[in-house]
């Protein structure tokens, strides 16, 4: 897989505090805030069903639990391994959205960390970089 | 709060006394490219990260925190000057609460306690689409759920498709899915809205 | 007359079954979104399209053997079954799978709520009234009344309306939007709030040139005449430091944006970075 670029936020899970509460484990049952994981909107037809990445013109290979990919923060070169957990994020709701850093810019949401692996390459109050995600 | 006012003004200096600025280029040792070569972190994908902590704050004594992870693991946090704290915004440790959650990035030390560099109080990150508007506050629908999100006026920022962010809130759409940075008050289904990021 | 007006609920009820039976049979997104419906949840999703289906066909059948003649009891009795059958299932979801999709009456995806069991609650409510014409026909109690009949069917439309989450886009969500335009009840500050300076700063050649040795969040920040000061930890060369940033406060212009890092223990200025043109 080439390398896509986009945009990176990130979830809780793992039944934390607040209303992450209600989260539970993600779609895979292993989801952890601690942990190096991450949600990705094809891991079955039926996540692909609700993520919607190709209505906004984004094409994202099917990957199941467990597999990993590399998100490289756009802003500053840092770069975190994580393992799939659940399925997200729902790309369709924020199509054509665009975050830059300089001229590095992603369009459309396609990946989410988990706040230990989010938090190891850019900071939680952020929300929302440009990345570009690889799987080597 | 002197020693803040000389602090600030040293660092004021530093950064825009004037003749003292030299060119970026000036600077070889700090081209992007060596900038950029930073540390791979080690850890491998799925596991989870010594140097992060989550959970929620049993005690706070001197300028260490204890934590209760989620996952029933205990954490000592040590606070130090370098440590950002965040609670809705950039603030000072005495801010922090009993009965706080937090995440915590830092060194894991030998003695197994966590130095801190970043901590994030109550910091949540959820999409929602807004079910109705009152004064000030949004009735948000979180996977089904009922959550108050409350706009603080001149601290809770906008961003509404990728545009820079901005303080009015009032573009928002009832109906409109957002995604929300926030503060949760613990123990409630309440939140401060840091930032509001709508969709089209 | 309240015999005639009983009569009536065959129709209602008929009516909103086959409306609920084409989502089920007819619309080809509910195939997706079952599986994450409170059905999928409490089936598993394999089991649960079929069991759909089913549920549409049989909701069919009733629906048009309520609105066509001939009027057996049976007919009322079997749809206040059906419907008591889904305030139990609905209440028995919202407590398994809580934020599952209801897969009532709309492909939409809508939770579970109070909403969705008060209106199946209606719905054996008007079935049981129905039982109680007595095997009475609608249509000539229609023509018998047509301005109370007209009335109450519209009514109890109206109810089934108000309960059900999925037509809220339809009459709420406007009504909210009315009252918000002629209310204005968000007023956001007016002053440029901290993160438009972190997305400038972000934005800068002196923040791309110093990223990776910064080590926190924002620490403190403030402003300075038309500058906002962000400061961050730090680490230069093995020495712990302050990376402060000044960044145009009124206008954006990320080429302007300088940084310095500062020495924590000595005070000292370890690099000051500004883009060459406006250095001086």
């Amino acid at each position: 897989m080439a390398a896509v670029t986009g945009e990176v936020s990130w979830f809780c899970c793992g039944s934390a505090w607040g209303p992450c509460a209600s989260t539970g484990r993600g779609a895979c049952g292993t989801c952890t805030s601690g942990n190096f994981q991450h949600a990705w909107p094809n891991t079955s037809a039926a996540c692909l069903a609700i993520t919607r990445p190709d209505v906004c013109g984004t094409s994202l290979s099917r990957r199941t639990c467990g597999f990993t990919h590399y998100t490289t923060n756009l802003c500053n070169g840092a770069r975190v391994g994580t393992a799939i957990a659940d399925c997200g994020p729902q790309t369709d709701l924020f199509c054509g959205e665009r975050a830059c850093c300089g001229s590095a810019c992603g369009t459309n949401r396609i990946i989410d960390l988990t706040p230990a692996a989010y938090s190891a390459i850019a900071s939680l109050s952020t929300g929302l970089r440009p990345c570009s995600v690889d799987t080597v | 709060m002197a020693n803040t006012m000389d602090r600030r003004r040293l660092l004021s200096t530093a950064v825009l006394g004037g003749a003292g600025i030299a060119g970026a280029t000036a600077l070889g040792s700090l081209a992007p490219e060596a900038a950029f070569a930073a540390e791979p972190v080690k850890i491998a994908p799925g596991a989870p990260d010594p140097n992060f902590a989550e959970g929620r704050v049993t005690s706070i004594t001197g300028s260490v925190v204890l934590l209760a992870g989620s996952d029933g693991a205990l954490h000592r946090i040590q606070v130090t000057n370098g440590t950002s704290i965040w609670k809705f915004q950039p603030t000072t440790f005495d801010k922090l609460t009993k009965g706080d959650g937090m995440y915590v990035r830092g060194v894991r030390l030998p003695d197994g306690t966590l130095a801190a560099d970043s901590l994030w109080a109550n910091i949540v990150n959820l999409t929602a689409h807004i079910a109705s508007v009152g004064r000030n506050v949004l009735y948000l629908d979180h996977h089904g759920k009922r959550l108050i999100g409350h706009v603080v006026p001149g601290t809770t920022a906008a961003v509404y498709n990728g545009t820079p962010a901005i303080s009015d809130v009032s573009l928002l759409k009832v109906g409109g899915h957002v995604q929300v940075i926030g503060a949760w008050h613990p123990d409630t289904n309440e939140i401060s809205i840091a930032t509001v990021y709508a969709a089209n | 007359m309240l015999q005639s007006l009983a009569a009536l609920q065959s129709l209602l009820v008929g009516v909103v079954l086959i409306w609920s039976a084409r989502i089920k049979l007819l619309d080809r997104r509910v195939a997706g979104q079952v599986g994450n419906s409170a059905l999928g949840t409490l089936l598993g999703p394999e089991r649960a399209v079929p069991a759909y289906r089913l549920l549409g066909g049989v909701e069919l059948l009733l629906g048009v053997a309520l609105v066509l003649p001939p009027a057996p009891v049976a007919e009322p009795v079997a749809a206040t079954a059906l419907a008591a059958g889904f305030v139990g299932y609905l209440w028995y979801a919202r407590r398994v799978a809580p934020g599952a999709s209801c897969g009532c009456l709309s492909a939409k995806a809508t939770p579970v709520t109070g909403r969705s069991i008060g209106r199946a609650g209606v719905l054996a409510l008007a079935g049981l009234f129905g039982v109680a014409a007595g095997g009475t026909y609608w249509l000539p109690a229609l023509t018998g009344a047509p301005a109370a009949s007209v009335g109450l069917l519209l009514a109890e439309a109206a109810l089934i309306v108000a309960l059900s989450p999925e037509f809220d886009s339809g009459w709420l969500l406007p009504l909210r939007r009315l009252r918000v335009r002629l209310t204005s009840p968000l007023r956001g500050g007016s002053g440029v709030p901290l993160l438009a300076s972190v997305q400038q700063l972000q934005l800068s050649a002196a923040y791309r040139q110093v990223a990776a040795l910064l080590t926190s969040d924002v620490r403190e920040h403030w402003l300075e005449e038309s500058w906002r000061m962000v400061c961050y930890s730090a680490r230069y060369q093995g020495r712990p430091a302050t990376a402060v940033f000044a960044v145009p406060a009124a206008e954006v212009a990320p080429d302007r944006v300088r940084v310095a890092l500062v020495d924590d223990s000595t005070g000292a200025t370890l690099v000051s970075l500004a883009d060459p043109a406006y250095a001086s």
